[in-house]
């Protein structure tokens, strides 16, 4: 198995260095063909997504206190006033 | 003997009575900690002010709960209220949560005293803890070796009465793991019996948070208390959580345990397998039935696994994306401030976990990759049922050898046949406790992992509670309290 290492780093929003490229697609072809070794086991169950089998509960539907938005903020890298700041979304060419 | 060599149980039943002062066990492991920790540093970050001040306000208290005065260890991936958490990452170096996980806020409500956090594989993606951002942790039976991972810093701190428990999460055997290889207790219980809320989450669907200790009832105590439904969290169960300690010690005859056959033993360290078999031996001495057991998909369990757990690990970890909390890397635009922080704050295995979840998920590849991974689960669980119709419980090593070198995995591969005997019981959902069950001739500690079925943990701690007296396995870690006074006289 050859993966697109490049196509999948876009997906992740990842970067590779030119070293990591090296090294990262040798051992991401060697893992991807030991877990290919799954293709051989024959299954026609339906696939199995959480090992839960009761049925999952629905909140009500009422307002519950929340964490202050003050302590929410402090993490925050940048803010201004009440709001979280990030560069721009879009950049002009 | 010294104040840290006492057993949980027995230090919270003195707390109780007024007999010992929790002070005074804070003051013990602080100094106990100062002395050791510098060569096993098991703990990215200290909270003895907070320990100490816990204590003043246990011994004034009158009303003592059900842990008081226990010195407890939490994995630095369960977010602890003003606490830095840093899961092991630089991404999350200097972050400090708003709120405390349930399993925290119910070691506190009984009077636990937390006295640090432990370190780990970054994002509890290892087996050794040599993927944490910060430092590795070492195994107190040998420095030259790994504590396992991811929860290594938890299995080392109890294993060095640095903690008399801890917390961990097991997410393919990242609590039982390290317990073998530090010679304590380690419980994966069943999904959904502990609350994930404020586990930071890794692949959701198989995380739980597990508990370390040095003898299977201060194991058990200690789940009494984090155990039960939590309506913060979706997956917890509505199963009534029994005192599992006080139910400790009835006398069983009808007991029939699984073993595994001849060939699911093939690849593991000639000592381990010798081990197995006289721990096989001790079970017939006590008069149980044994039945070998077969599991066709176990071979394939270990793939599914890898497959599995990156996909669910590289949707969960999109968030790091240093908008909200976080390391944020400076750029001039946003997409650019996403990729730059990624890739700066997440280390390599995480990188690489990420990616391979990322690809089994991608257009083309999601039906080969994670949907047959999903039918194998189905498969696996169904065959554990299976089994589980014929026996009360399952033994199996827990790990294929015993501690090795810090730097001798260098093949991710090689690392993940570590996860070989515990990943089953972890897509399945059923609890497994590790129990220390013998030395190798070089002198370090082997595991032996006993599966129930799910919600059956008090039998899986019954069974563990005889199987720990029959064996008689002895933590003589406390050579590194000796130790540690010598440096210091010198």
């Amino acid at each position: 198995m050859k993966i697109d290492l490049e196509h999948i780093c876009r997906l992740a929003h990842l970067e590779l260095s030119e070293e990591e490229k090296g090294y990262l697609s040798v051992q991401m072809d060697k893992i991807l063909d030991w877990v290919g070794e799954l293709a051989r086991l024959e299954t026609t169950e339906e696939g199995k997504f959480s090992p839960v089998d009761f049925c999952l509960r629905l909140e009500a539907d009422c307002i519950e206190p929340s964490l202050p938005l003050e302590e929410v903020l402090r993490m925050a890298p940048e803010k201004e006033g009440d709001f979280i700041k990030v560069p721009k979304v879009l950049v002009g060419k | 003997m010294r104040l840290v060599e006492l057993g949980l149980k027995e230090s919270v039943d003195l707390v109780q009575k007024g007999q010992l002062k929790a002070e005074e066990m804070v003051e013990a492991h602080i100094k106990h900690i100062e002395d050791v920790d510098s060569e096993i540093k098991a703990f990215l970050t200290f909270c003895f002010e907070q320990a100490r001040e816990k204590a003043r306000q246990l011994d004034r208290k009158k009303e003592k709960g059900r842990l008081s005065g226990a010195v407890i260890a939490v994995k630095d991936n369960i977010v602890t209220r003003g606490i830095r958490t840093t899961c092991g990452s630089r991404i999350l170096e200097n972050f400090i949560p708003p709120y405390s996980a349930t399993v925290v806020e119910r070691l506190e409500a009984e009077d636990a005293i937390i006295i640090g956090k432990t370190n780990l594989d970054e994002f509890a993606m290892g087996s050794s803890t040599e993927n944490s951002a910060f430092f590795p942790t070492r195994n107190p039976w040998d420095l030259e070796r790994v504590p396992g991972g991811s929860s290594g810093g938890s299995a080392a701190a109890v294993a060095a009465f640095e903690a008399m428990a801890a917390l961990g999460s097991d997410t393919g055997g990242s609590v039982r793991q390290p317990a073998a290889f530090c010679g304590v207790v380690g419980l994966k219980p069943t999904y959904g019996r502990v609350s994930r809320y404020g586990l930071v989450a890794f692949a959701s669907s198989l995380d739980q948070v597990g508990t370390f200790a040095r003898t299977v009832k201060d194991c058990a105590l200690v789940t009494s208390v984090i155990a039960g439904f939590d309506p913060r969290d979706s997956t917890s169960a509505q199963v009534p959580v029994p005192d599992y300690a006080a139910g400790l010690g009835k006398s069983y005859t009808r007991i029939k345990v699984g073993v595994l056959s001849e060939s699911s033993l093939k690849g593991i360290k000639p000592e381990v397998a010798e081990n197995y078999h006289q721990v096989i031996s001790a079970i017939r001495e006590l008069g149980l039935e044994i039945e070998a057991v077969t599991f066709p998909s176990w071979e394939v369990a270990l793939p599914c696994y890898y497959i599995i757990a990156p996909s669910e690990a590289s949707s969960n970890l999109a968030r790091y994306d240093g908008v909200r909390y976080g390391f944020r890397a400076r750029a001039k635009d946003l997409s650019e401030m996403y990729l730059k922080t990624r890739t700066q704050g997440f280390g390599s295995e995480v990188k690489r976990r990420i990616l391979l979840g990322t690809f089994a998920l991608s257009s083309g590849y999601y039906d080969a990759y994670y949907a047959k991974a999903a039918r194998a689960r189905q498969a696996i669980t169904a065959e554990l049922m299976q089994a589980f119709s014929c026996v009360d419980f399952i033994i199996t090593p827990t790990t294929p050898e015993a501690a090795f070198k810090l730097g001798e995995k260098q093949d991710p591969i090689s690392m993940y046949l570590q996860d070989y005997f515990t990943v089953a019981a972890s897509l399945a959902g059923f609890p497994g406790l590790s129990l220390p069950c013998g030395l190798t001739r070089s002198g370090l500690p082997l595991g032996l992992q006993i599966l129930a079925r799910p919600f059956f943990e008090q039998d899986l701690f019954d069974f563990a509670f005889l199987l720990e007296k029959k064996l008689d396995f002895k933590n003589n870690r406390s050579v590194l309290l000796t130790r540690g006074r010598r440096k210091n006289e010198n």
